[in-house]
């Protein structure tokens, strides 16, 4: 794992640091500290990343800023802060956790071990998708979304207007974040499952499942028992 | 809500005082007295022959006794029990004849040189029954001016009841020393308002207003009660001339100072010298109240429409009270509007101060506020999460990794929280604490960032004041803002120069500055160290805040 962790203050830094590399053990195979956020933004930009451990509040600026990039990356995001009264937004926008100051290892474990094991049901409910445009990162509504198609790295988001948007994380780590509204369907799909009209078995034992739009998206076999035992 | 319902006052006001003053219609008709140089007793009689008489005598010098007749209507018989009497206003000594009958005399004519001053210039005398039956009389006056020569006139005469015309003029005069009295409490009250501020000259003004305009009050009704030989007449009204002058030019003022306007000092400068010209000029004295007061009105009105159309607080009221007791003068005679239109202005001026009183009440409510504010402020810096969390964390860090420096760096951490305990309710604390602050703050950051901060200090008087917390909070940008140089290391130098204009506290930080920094706006730390500032030294400081060579330089200059 690669881990990027962006603190002001560097005693902290230096125990976030400490504490992962105990708990990671050989899984860490790098891990970087960054004082400010514009050498953070910088090594985000030139580094590939799985994991990164952000402060909201950097030498008087909002880390917001960061954050909203930070979500639109691959990556995964988690909050290591002092101010607790952020955390809800911090989870609208879409991170992993929220680690608020001041943490013990345990605390901290189990963030890390969110981020190891696809672990899914967040309970704060995720409400945008931070979507990369050229140069700015745009905030998508998840009620917008319909469903997700995995494309290789990258994903596709399948809007209720019709449009298309691509997105950096991986189809799991979505299906992680937004758990537990939306549901792996198949192996390229995760579909809000409230936009579910139906279930269509097709011939040779397919299975499809037609949204309210009329569109229909297949049903991985492995996949139907517990779609159709958890939520028919 | 409240203006509507003053206003709603002064016209009641207003239409009380237009009904007082209307006339009832009159039972006598009176026609042009006729004079004559001479004494010949016979001249007293109702029929003599006055046709050679002259209306006018311009001059009869030494003290010679001269006579005036005047034929008189009566339309109704008196009451057998309510005699008539005759009310005169004429200057000189004099006998006063009814139909050749003496009904009263006022001192001693043509004898005014030897048997010294006697009598009064306004005097009462009842006629006897008999001699007031319809039909035409006579009045036939006795006079000498030894002191006035040339002041001959009969200046008022007026025939009523005899019990009323004695009664009118003192229930006259007791209303308006009902009047002159509020005014003198008011008049008081405001000095004293003005000694507890010795800032607020308008109080002051509007004190001596309602002074001149007692006395003023006081010099034209005293009259009633006092005996006036005429030749002390002209003493009175240029006293009461005087105090014209004096109010005619403090209301203008007044109105200048709650409505300024451009090149004030030197229209109320100009107007001084117009109000001056028509004193000393004074060809009639009447009329020189008369252009006073006109000239007073026509200034305020400038003054006050230009506060109107400025769209001043209050002006919309003051300009309607003008109107008020312009429209007062247009319908009374001047002796009674001078009074009216006065009070109206005065409770203008009223209206306008208790205005500036309620502003300033506001003022003084919003400063406590303020100072709360700031002392939460002060308070909150110790407990706002970015503080408290992150010394909270690394503390526990130290704790597990080296639980000696641990403990010294909850010394730091109490020592720091100490110091806050003493000052927080401080609007101003001794420099030394302030530094023992900063000095506690630079070990605890220390232990936090890991970084050699070191504080420098040069010239500083350590028994000056300062308000608490504003060099910890210019501390506390120098950390946040900065990131350390080199050798990780972040100096701290404050420096204190002083003269007889100002002292001078600089601030320097000598660290690199984080690059792309965004914060453009002015940050809450700033906003408390001008709050500060404000709250000890009013507008009289300054605060710089600037980038240098390697690092930030912040000044305050606080001015003597």
């Amino acid at each position: 794992m690669n881990i990027l962790i962006v603190e002001d203050e560097s005693r902290i830094a230096k125990r976030i640091e400490r504490m992962t590399r105990d708990i990671l053990g050989d899984a860490l195979q790098s891990i970087k500290h960054m004082n400010t956020l514009y050498e953070a933004i910088r090594y985000i930009e030139n580094h590939s990343l799985d994991l990164v451990l952000l402060d909201l509040n950097l030498n008087g600026n909002s880390g917001f800023d960061l954050l909203t990039t930070a979500v639109s990356e691959s990556f995964h995001t988690i909050i290591i802060s002092a101010y607790n009264d952020q955390a809800i937004t911090a989870f609208e926008y879409g991170v992993l956790d929220f680690v608020s100051k001041p943490f013990n290892r345990e605390r901290l474990q189990q963030a890390l071990h969110r981020a190891i094991s696809n672990e899914k049901g967040i309970t704060n409910p995720i409400k945008f998708l931070a979507v990369k445009k050229r140069h700015k990162v745009q905030l998508l509504p998840v009620k917008d979304l319909l469903y997700i198609k995995g494309a290789g790295t990258y994903t596709e988001l399948f809007l209720v207007d019709g449009r298309k948007e691509l997105h950096d994380k991986s189809l799991e780590k979505l299906e992680q974040l937004l758990a537990p509204s939306f549901e792996r369907i198949h192996k390229s799909y995760v579909v809000k499952m409230s936009e579910i009209k139906e279930i269509i078995v097709e011939s040779g034992s397919k299975y499809m499942v037609e949204l309210k739009n009329g569109e229909h998206i297949p049903i991985g076999r492995t996949k139907y028992k517990d779609i159709k035992a958890k939520w028919f | 809500m409240k203006l509507r319902t003053l206003l709603y006052f002064l016209c009641i006001c207003f239409t009380l005082l237009t009904v007082s003053c209307s006339q009832k219609p009159s039972f006598y008709n009176k026609y042009t007295s006729v004079f004559k140089i001479g004494d010949q007793q016979e001249w007293a009689t109702k029929e003599f022959n006055d046709q050679n008489w002259k209306p006018i005598l311009r001059y009869v010098p030494d003290g010679q006794v001269f006579w005036s007749r005047t034929k008189i209507d009566i339309f109704e018989d008196s009451d057998s029990l309510r005699p008539y009497g005759i009310y005169l206003h004429v200057y000189g000594e004099y006998e006063v004849f009814w139909d050749g009958v003496l009904i009263g005399k006022n001192g001693n004519p043509g004898q005014e040189a030897t048997l010294g001053k006697v009598g009064k210039m306004w005097t009462t005398h009842s006629i006897p029954i008999d001699l007031t039956k319809k039909g035409t009389h006579v009045l036939a006056i006795r006079t000498s001016l030894y002191y006035f020569p040339d002041h001959l006139r009969i200046s008022g005469l007026k025939i009523d009841t005899y019990d009323d015309l004695l009664a009118d003029r003192l229930i006259e005069t007791s209303y308006m020393h009902l009047f002159a009295g509020a005014f003198l409490i008011a008049s008081i009250y405001f000095f004293f308002l003005f000694l507890s501020n010795k800032k607020e000259y308008a109080t002051l003004i509007f004190s001596i207003c309602c002074f001149l305009f007692f006395a003023l009050i006081f010099a034209e009704f005293i009259k009633a009660y006092m005996a006036i030989h005429y030749s002390m007449h002209l003493v009175r009204l240029q006293i009461i001339n005087v105090l014209m002058v004096c109010i005619s030019f403090l209301i203008p003022f007044y109105f200048s100072t709650q409505f300024p306007f451009p090149k004030r000092k030197l229209l109320l400068i100009i107007y001084a010298g117009l109000l001056l010209y028509i004193f000393l000029s004074r060809h009639i004295i009447e009329l020189t109240s008369n252009n006073m007061a006109l000239s007073m009105l026509v200034f305020s009105f400038v003054i006050v429409g230009y506060g109107v159309y400025k769209k001043r607080k209050g002006a919309l009221l003051v300009l309607f009270t003008l109107l008020l007791s312009v429209l007062i003068g247009a319908v009374t005679p001047f002796n009674k509007s001078i009074f009216s239109g006065f009070t109206f202005i005065l409770l203008g001026m009223f209206y306008l101060l208790s205005l500036r009183i309620k502003e300033q009440r506001l003022a003084y409510e919003n400063s406590l506020v303020q100072s709360t504010r700031l002392r939460l402020e002060l308070l909150k810096k110790n407990i706002q999460p970015h503080f408290l969390m992150n010394t909270l964390t690394s503390l526990i860090d130290w704790i597990e990794e080296a639980p000696k420096k641990g403990v010294l760096f909850i010394e730091a951490l109490a020592k720091e929280f100490d110091l806050f305990n003493q000052i927080e309710n401080k609007t101003l604390i001794p420099i030394t604490q302030e530094i023992a602050l900063c000095r506690t703050h630079l070990e605890i950051m220390e232990y936090r960032k890991e970084i050699n901060y070191s504080w420098e200090e040069e010239g500083i008087n350590y028994e000056e004041k300062i308000p608490p917390g504003i060099l910890h909070t210019l501390l506390e940008n120098g950390i946040t803002h900065n990131l350390p140089l080199e050798d990780n290391s972040i100096t701290f130098k404050l420096t204190f120069e002083s003269n007889n204009d100002y002292k001078c506290y600089t601030f320097l930080t000598f660290a690199a500055p984080i690059n792309h920094e965004t914060t453009k706006k002015e940050g809450t730390g700033l906003k408390y160290i001008k709050a500060r500032l404000t709250e000890s030294y009013n507008k009289q400081w300054d605060l710089t805040s600037e980038p240098m060579n390697n690092g930030w330089k912040n000044t305050i200059k606080i001015y003597c």
